[in-house]
């Protein structure tokens, strides 16, 4: 079977494995931290609202944040403890957030759960509902709320389910071990989706540089109706959801549509573990696996509790190598920066990447020498050098016109200008401001 | 429009420099492209168009109340073909060599636009004193560009200045200039030039004005 | 702890705008020394004087201007370089000298510097002194080396006499530009282009086919055509100067034959023995038209979407 791909993109670390080699031979490890500080706003949509208060005994998986709005999300306890906390902390963004704050105590107590059964016999209505109880949002970095993506709005149908296990990102291994340790959860999830959706295909996507991986899922694919694994070439952004579609199904997603006008489903694999988790066993989502590494002294894939202080995390894999000079929350090419390392994970932290100060390192921007290389590697078909020229005049609606909006924000221009131009970046503050002055605009 | 009150020398001097029409109102370009292969082209040029803003100047001053709104463009190029044929009868007279030299362009002076802007914007609007000012100033202005840019050409491009050997006899002279390309290649780099510098005397002035 | 803030991507290539140019630099130096082989002493000067020219002006202009000084990216000892090996080795100093600081002040600097000229600055700059000093341009001697006990003898271009057979034109047993005279150090300094991904193999393959092609329905040998002149040196070092030429592959395809496409009408049908600058050249100045016109589709969008849009 022919290797699928898309068009554009680029090679980041490629002689490195993409960075994963210090890894991705590290099984999964348990970790459980003194405290954790669980976030409110963890996923795409309103922050969800606190319902525990301080002093409160609290068991794991117990909710404490209820869903606000139509992409409210769920929150759950993720250690059994005392609440110590309930208020705003600083976090990466620009407000400070609220934040529930429980001390562990080490006694791992859940609440009762509530399994519905194995996924090919259990009622299918019942699924998303139970996907909603668990607050199961994107775990490949978006957030997006999974029972929102779920429900096919009227008109609409979907007849692909894709599961993302390319993990294109630089140095994470989070989904990679995944699929290699508990591959049967992640085809029970899919399956789930697929009676509850009533979609007859499921295709398990992965990139080619994880045979190991592909072989796992092919052996746990074997005799589930309608799965089917799919082997993509190794190219950053292939786990790019619009990117995955096309060269899973050859399909594009329409200009401002959502995945759904394609009649496809993305979701990620450690999503659909999750999914499988609540359906069979009715937990909700309160771990997840985070690999760790870069300049720490033992790097390593952690499944930590969601709220975990990044320090306590880096700590569990023998703390800093050297001095640090950048911690990355996520891979190298999208992950956001922390400001410090006391803020905690969220539902849809997959690495945490620290840089030594010459890692970190800022480069100069030089003009550009108009060589077409972010033109040829943009996954998208965008002119990133023609965008950024209307950008750094603050022209918007210029930029708007050579259709910035559709950037993905996927790093792979910046990664090959040989100006160094942080193209991207410019990119991700001019969609920022059009989308705030749109906002302006409709109130 | 210009206040009588306004000294004469300023008018004249805006010709030169502020308003240079060369420069700044970079209007006359056909001919400042196109004769300034040597400096005495330059010079004769520049005589020919001053003798015609003058004249033409004076006599639409004078005749400003008397011709109609309506039909003033006709009316003024009527007055300056009339100073334009007589230069070039004049020119044809008594320098015939740079007559043969400017060739088609002497009778083109006629649609030069300095002359009929001088005339739109001044002269059909201002006293007659001024008006002859005003065209003096111009036609210095006009003649200083184009006989410098001649100069320019001419030596770099012949190795001579008003036909006078100044380059050692080894020199080897660079056609381009002179030729057509090279025209607007002097004339781009001429521009910015002035302006560069002229630019910068204005920001001196006024930083120390505020000062 | 002193955390960066920064946005994402946290990678870099590590490809540089110096590193590139330093491999056309790499690149050339076959052709440098071929050319100093076959044409000796004067053809080193004139490589020296553009090269040293051209550095200095750039250096003294963005100084003077008040510019950032980026002679440190190469781009005007690359421009130094190509137009040392565009001119014939009796070409004396000065002329090197002017040619290069031409290039360098007027054509690439006065537009902006790196990145924003509009034609490439050693071709406009061959163009120049073509159009000043026609004599001294066009001026081609037989190479000392390969015609020994032979004094240098002013001699057209294969071009303007032709007959001068397949070998000798590939081994640069000919008269000509310092630098465009052995094809084969050309074609290695083209490869080792492709082999580091400097530039992609479109712009010279088609630019060189389309002309091939051309030459041989006018009715002249295409072998001969590819092979003399300065075809293949303004294909692999010129044509695919980042900043005059398009950016799209399929804009550059068009490019392509469209230089191809003028080489070959001017070497038919024009008054100049040789195309290769003009066609170079007009194709540079319709560069940001291509652009405008030729783009990839955008992902999600269709055809008829775009066009009322």
């Amino acid at each position: 079977m022919p290797k699928l791909t898309f068009r554009g993109g680029v090679h980041p670390l490629h002689s490195e494995h993409e960075g994963k080699l210090p890894t991705r031979n590290k099984p999964v490890r348990d970790f459980a931290p003194e405290q954790v500080s669980i976030l409110m706003g963890m996923h795409l949509g309103a922050p969800s609202k606190p319902c525990v208060q301080k002093g409160d005994h609290v068991k794991m998986g117990q909710l404490i944040g209820e869903p606000v709005g139509g992409l409210g999300v769920a929150v759950h306890a993720s250690v059994s403890g005392e609440v110590v906390a309930v208020e705003p902390i600083n976090y990466m963004t620009a407000a400070p957030q609220m934040c529930v704050t429980i001390k562990n105590d080490f006694k791992d107590e859940w609440v009762e759960l509530k399994p519905l059964g194995d996924v090919e016999t259990c009622d299918p209505t019942q699924v998303v509902p139970a996907i909603k109880a668990a607050g199961i949002c994107g775990m490949g970095g978006a957030a997006f709320p999974t029972h929102v993506k779920l429900t096919i709005r009227e008109g609409a149908y979907c007849d692909t389910i894709i599961l993302n296990g390319a993990e294109c990102e630089t140095y994470l291994t989070a989904d990679y071990r995944l699929m290699l340790e508990d591959s049967t959860r992640i085809v029970d999830g899919l399956r789930a989706v697929m009676r509850a959706l009533d979609v007859k295909k499921g295709v398990i996507a992965i990139e080619d540089n994880k045979p190991e991986a592909i072989e796992a899922m092919e052996k746990a694919a074997q005799g589930r109706a309608g799965v089917q694994v799919v082997t993509l070439k190794t190219k950053y952004p292939q786990g790019g959801e619009k990117q995955l579609i096309q060269a899973v199904t050859g399909r594009e997603v329409p200009v401002k549509k959502l995945p759904l006008d394609a009649h496809v489903i993305v979701l990620n694999v450690g999503t659909a573990h999750a999914i499988a988790d609540a359906v069979i066993e009715g937990k909700p989502l309160v771990q997840r696996i985070t690999t760790v590494t870069g300049c720490v002294v033992n790097p390593d894939n952690l499944r930590t509790r969601v709220g975990t202080p990044l320090q306590e995390a880096i700590n569990a894999c023998g703390g800093y190598k050297e001095e640090p000079g950048k911690i990355i929350c996520g891979g190298g090419m999208t992950g956001n920066c922390a400001p410090n390392d006391t803020i905690p994970t969220t539902k849809a932290t997959n690495g945490i990447v620290v840089y030594n100060e010459k890692e970190a390192k800022s480069v100069e921007e030089g003009p550009c020498i108009r060589c077409g290389r972010c033109v040829e590697s943009c996954p998208m078909g965008l002119n990133p050098y023609q965008i950024k020229h209307f950008c750094d005049m603050d022209r918007l609606d210029e930029a708007q016109k050579l259709d910035v909006m559709d950037c993905v924000v996927c790093g792979s221009c910046s990664y090959i200008c040989p100006a160094q131009r942080s193209l991207t970046a410019s990119f991700k503050v001019a969609k920022e401001k059009i989308a705030a002055a749109a906002k302006r605009g409709k109130a | 429009m210009p206040k009588d009150n306004k000294s004469l020398a300023s008018v004249f001097f805006n010709g030169v420099i502020n308003e240079n029409p060369t420069f700044r109102l970079v209007l006359g370009t056909c001919p400042t492209l196109a004769v300034t292969t040597s400096a005495i082209n330059g010079l004769g040029m520049g005589a020919a168009a001053t003798f015609v803003l003058l004249g033409s100047n004076a006599v639409i001053s004078l005749l400003r109340n008397f011709i109609p709104d309506k039909v003033r463009i006709p009316a003024f190029i009527v007055v300056i073909c009339t100073f334009v044929t007589m230069v070039q009868m004049l020119m044809q007279a008594f320098v015939p060599s740079l007559y043969d030299a400017l060739g088609m362009f002497i009778p083109l002076i006629v649609v030069n636009c300095i002359i009929l802007a001088r005339a739109e914007a001044f002269a059909s609007k201002n006293r007659v004193l001024p008006s002859i000012v005003d065209g003096l100033g111009m036609g210095v202005g006009f003649t200083l560009a184009i006989t410098v840019m001649g100069a320019i050409r001419e030596l770099i491009g012949a190795g001579t200045v008003f036909g006078i050997q100044v380059m050692s006899s080894g020199y080897q002279p660079m056609l381009l200039i002179v030729m057509a390309s090279g025209g607007f290649l002097t004339f781009g780099l001429y521009l910015g030039l002035f302006n560069l510098i002229v630019n910068r005397i204005e920001k001196k002035k006024k930083g120390g004005a505020a000062a | 702890m002193n955390l960066r803030l920064s946005i994402a991507p946290h990678i870099r290539s590590g490809e540089t705008t110096s590193r590139l140019m330093l491999n056309v630099i790499i690149a050339l130096v076959p052709c440098a020394i071929a050319g100093i082989y076959n044409f000796g002493v004067n053809a080193l000067v004139v490589l020296a004087v553009s090269m040293v020219t051209a550095v200095a002006a750039e250096y003294l202009f963005q100084v003077i201007a008040r510019r950032p000084v980026r002679v440190g990216d190469l781009s005007a000892l690359v421009t130094g370089l190509i137009l040392g090996l565009n001119l014939p080795p009796t070409a004396p100093w000065w002329m090197a000298m002017v040619g290069s600081a031409f290039a360098i002040i007027i054509v690439k600097e006065l537009f902006g510097g790196i990145g924003s000229n509009f034609m490439n600055p050693a071709l406009t700059a061959r163009a120049v002194l073509l159009a000043s000093w026609p004599v001294f341009m066009t001026t081609f001697v037989n190479p000392t080396y390969w015609a020994e006990g032979v004094d240098a003898v002013t001699t057209a271009t294969p071009l303007a006499t032709g007959g001068v057979a397949p070998l000798d034109l590939l081994l640069g047993r000919i008269p000509g530009s310092i630098g465009e005279v052995s094809k084969i150090m050309i074609l290695v300094g083209l490869a080792y282009l492709l082999i580091t991904r400097t530039i992609s193999w479109r712009i010279p393959v088609i630019m060189v086919a389309t002309t091939g092609l051309l030459s041989w329905a006018f009715g002249s040998d295409p072998l001969a055509a590819v092979l003399s002149g300065g075809l293949l040196f303004g294909a692999v070092f010129m044509a695919t100067d980042y900043t005059t030429s398009p950016m799209t592959a399929k804009g550059q395809a068009v490019y392509a034959v469209g230089c191809g496409l003028i080489v070959a009408v001017i070497r038919a049908f024009g008054n100049y023995p040789e195309g290769v600058t003009y066609g170079i050249l007009v194709m540079n100045v319709a560069t940001p038209l291509i652009d405008k016109f030729i783009r990839n589709r955008v992902y999600g969008h269709r055809k008829e979407e775009k066009a009322h849009a």
